[in-house]
């Protein structure tokens, strides 16, 4: 009896331990990100404080000062643009090639399949000294369409991935009776496996999307002032001198990453299966 | 997972119809060719021009093929170059220590977000936070606080310590904020491996009276191994190319204390002009990417074939 009650009182802490570690956890992963934010909510006297201020009445003029400009809505703009092409091309190139992946079996499969797995994880700077020499040969830096592509060259093999599991799930038998009906592959992919392959589409373009959304690298040298996207505007920011207007770069911070945090909720359940091909970050 | 596609593979063609149509067989090559054509004409073929721009030389505003054949001088004047072999060192240093603290803390995670506990959904969803973080934002969030005047660490610690603007410290600096934004990474890759360990060894050692410290050391780690093993070698080639924050905080600085390889090769190539000694650092990088890749592959071969 006695020891019941012990290993029950145990079973209690223990509880309270893994609760207390996992708020303590929490609160310093989250703490810069709160930080910022609270920044972006003080006016430029209080950011200017000696001591920094924990408690103040919040003011949202520095959201109102970053709207009013013109670059931040360009940039805004630009990222937009150039996310949802790439995510836009690389779901319409890489999902038939993912379904060929999953369901036939061919002559050098496992090899093309692991190129393709290989080109995702070599360091993007190594590829993009020589794209920006071509692309500048043939005009095509600055243009939306340069970072378009090269966002594509990271997104596609993570859609071919994903996309590529999500058809290895799915029965095949909806598919054999289609072309026992004498549907072509192509009618069959078409009318009957895209659509029940649709919130696996959904899962690739959002984590795309992350993907190509959080890019600094490539716009940094792909783009200009007219084209520039959300991360190069931000690291503008960065070489400013200390404390100098801090409330516009900390609510354009805000501003950017709140899109994305937004996706990563949308694609909490489908976040492991992307993980594996070194999604979300890179 | 291979056998079970190909089995997959073998059934389709089975029951596909007799006289297979025309257009049936150019199926797989038809939807295959557009992925590779693309990712050849857009990455393979800038990494093949990269590889011969290495051994030449180009400048902006010449033709594309106008270089005169150098051998490996390029290769050579790298090798040679201090800030080169130095920022080999702080990437190989910093990757590893990197890795290390990622790779231990996530585990730490992992093992609490894995109680079986109510709430858990919402510690998970809120400790993931940080690796969607833009990271260009990430490191401008870090560097606020890390402000030798206005930052709130100094506040803290009650001192005036220019975090970025020394040596030691900036290093030191962009490692807590590598680390902090995938820690999380590693603990959602193990949470996973933990979730789909067997539940029999447990029990078994557990009717046997092994304490907690045991089941962890000679069951769960040993079980674990495949998934620690993708997590490490995915970590390594994601910190080999840190840049994002790298350039954000110190830019490569102070005195070449942060200089990864990416940040090198960056300002070689779009700072200071030099695109064929830019490439030549590339192809050094690719290579060594390389083998880790193929390294990777293994690994997440061995756990499937599990």
């Amino acid at each position: 009896m006695a020891t019941v009650v012990g290993s029950r009182r145990a079973k209690r802490l223990e509880t309270l331990a893994i609760y207390a570690a996992l708020t303590a956890l929490v609160c310093i992963f989250l703490f810069p990100l709160l930080w910022i934010l609270g920044l972006s909510l003080k006016t430029r006297v209080q950011l200017l404080a000696p001591e920094p201020l924990f408690m103040w009445w919040p003011t949202l003029e520095n959201y109102a000062a970053v709207l009013w400009q013109k670059d931040f809505l360009k940039a805004f703009l630009n990222t937009l643009i150039v996310s949802t092409s790439a995510v836009l091309l690389s779901l319409g190139v890489g999902v038939p090639a993912a379904y060929a992946f999953a369901r036939f079996a061919f002559r050098g499969r496992n090899f093309l399949f692991f190129s393709l797995l290989v080109m995702r994880m070599l360091p993007p700077i190594a590829v993009l000294v020589p794209m920006y020499v071509l692309f500048s040969a043939i005009g095509l830096t600055t243009t939306h369409l340069s970072v378009v592509l090269a966002y594509t060259t990271f997104s596609l093999p993570l859609v071919v991935w994903i996309m590529r599991g999500f058809f290895e799930d799915l029965p095949i038998e909806l598919e054999e009776s289609a072309w026992i009906d004498g549907a072509t592959r192509y009618v069959a992919f078409w009318r009957v496996v895209l659509p029940l392959a649709r919130p696996g589409m959904v899962a690739s373009a959002i984590l795309c999307l992350q993907l190509a959304w959080n890019d600094f690298l490539f716009a940094a040298v792909l783009t200009n002032n007219a084209t520039q996207t959300l991360p190069v505007l931000m690291a503008g920011f960065t070489g400013g001198d200390s404390g100098v207007d801090w409330g516009p770069m900390t609510a354009s911070g805000v501003l950017v990453i709140l899109p994305v945090l937004l996706f990563s909720f949308a694609a909490q359940r489908h976040l492991v299966a992307g993980l594996s091909s070194g999604a979300v970050k890179g | 997972m291979s056998e079970a596609s190909l089995a997959l593979g073998t059934a389709a063609r089975a029951t596909a119809p007799p006289r297979a149509r025309l257009s049936d067989r150019n199926f797989v090559p038809a939807t295959l060719l557009p992925t590779f054509v693309l990712m050849l004409a857009v990455f393979g073929l800038p990494l093949l021009f990269s590889l011969y721009l290495s051994f030449t030389g180009w400048a902006q505003g010449r033709d594309l093929f106008s270089g005169t054949f150098l051998g490996f001088e390029n290769y050579e004047d790298l090798l040679s170059d201090p800030v080169f072999l130095a920022s080999l060192s702080v990437t190989f240093g910093f990757t590893a220590a990197a890795v290390v603290a990622q790779l231990a803390g996530g585990l730490g995670i992992a093992l609490l977000l894995n109680a079986e506990l109510p709430y858990m959904r919402v510690f998970r969803t809120a400790l993931v936070l940080p690796m969607m973080v833009t990271p260009i934002v990430g490191a401008l969030c870090w560097k606020l606080m890390l402000d030798p005047n206005y930052g709130v660490i100094n506040y803290w610690i009650g001192a005036r310590i220019p975090w970025l603007g020394r040596p030691g410290t900036a290093l030191f600096s962009v490692w807590i904020v590598n680390v902090w934004q995938s820690m999380p990474y590693v603990a959602l890759i193990l949470l996973a491996g933990l979730r789909s360990l067997p539940s029999e060894p447990r029990e078994a050692a557990a009717i046997d009276g092994a304490s907690r410290w045991q089941m962890f050391r000679h069951v769960t780690l040993p079980l674990l191994q495949p998934y620690i093993l993708v997590a490490l070698l995915l970590r390594t080639i994601f910190e080999f190319r840190a840049f994002d924050n790298i350039y954000a905080m110190t830019g490569g600085g102070p005195a070449n204390a942060t200089m990864v390889l990416s940040m090198f090769t960056y300002l070689t190539s779009f700072v200071r002009f030099d695109f064929a000694l830019g490439a030549a650092a590339s192809w050094l990088m690719l290579l060594m990417s390389m083998l880790m890749c193929l390294a990777f592959i293994w690994a997440l071969r061995r756990r499937e074939g599990r």
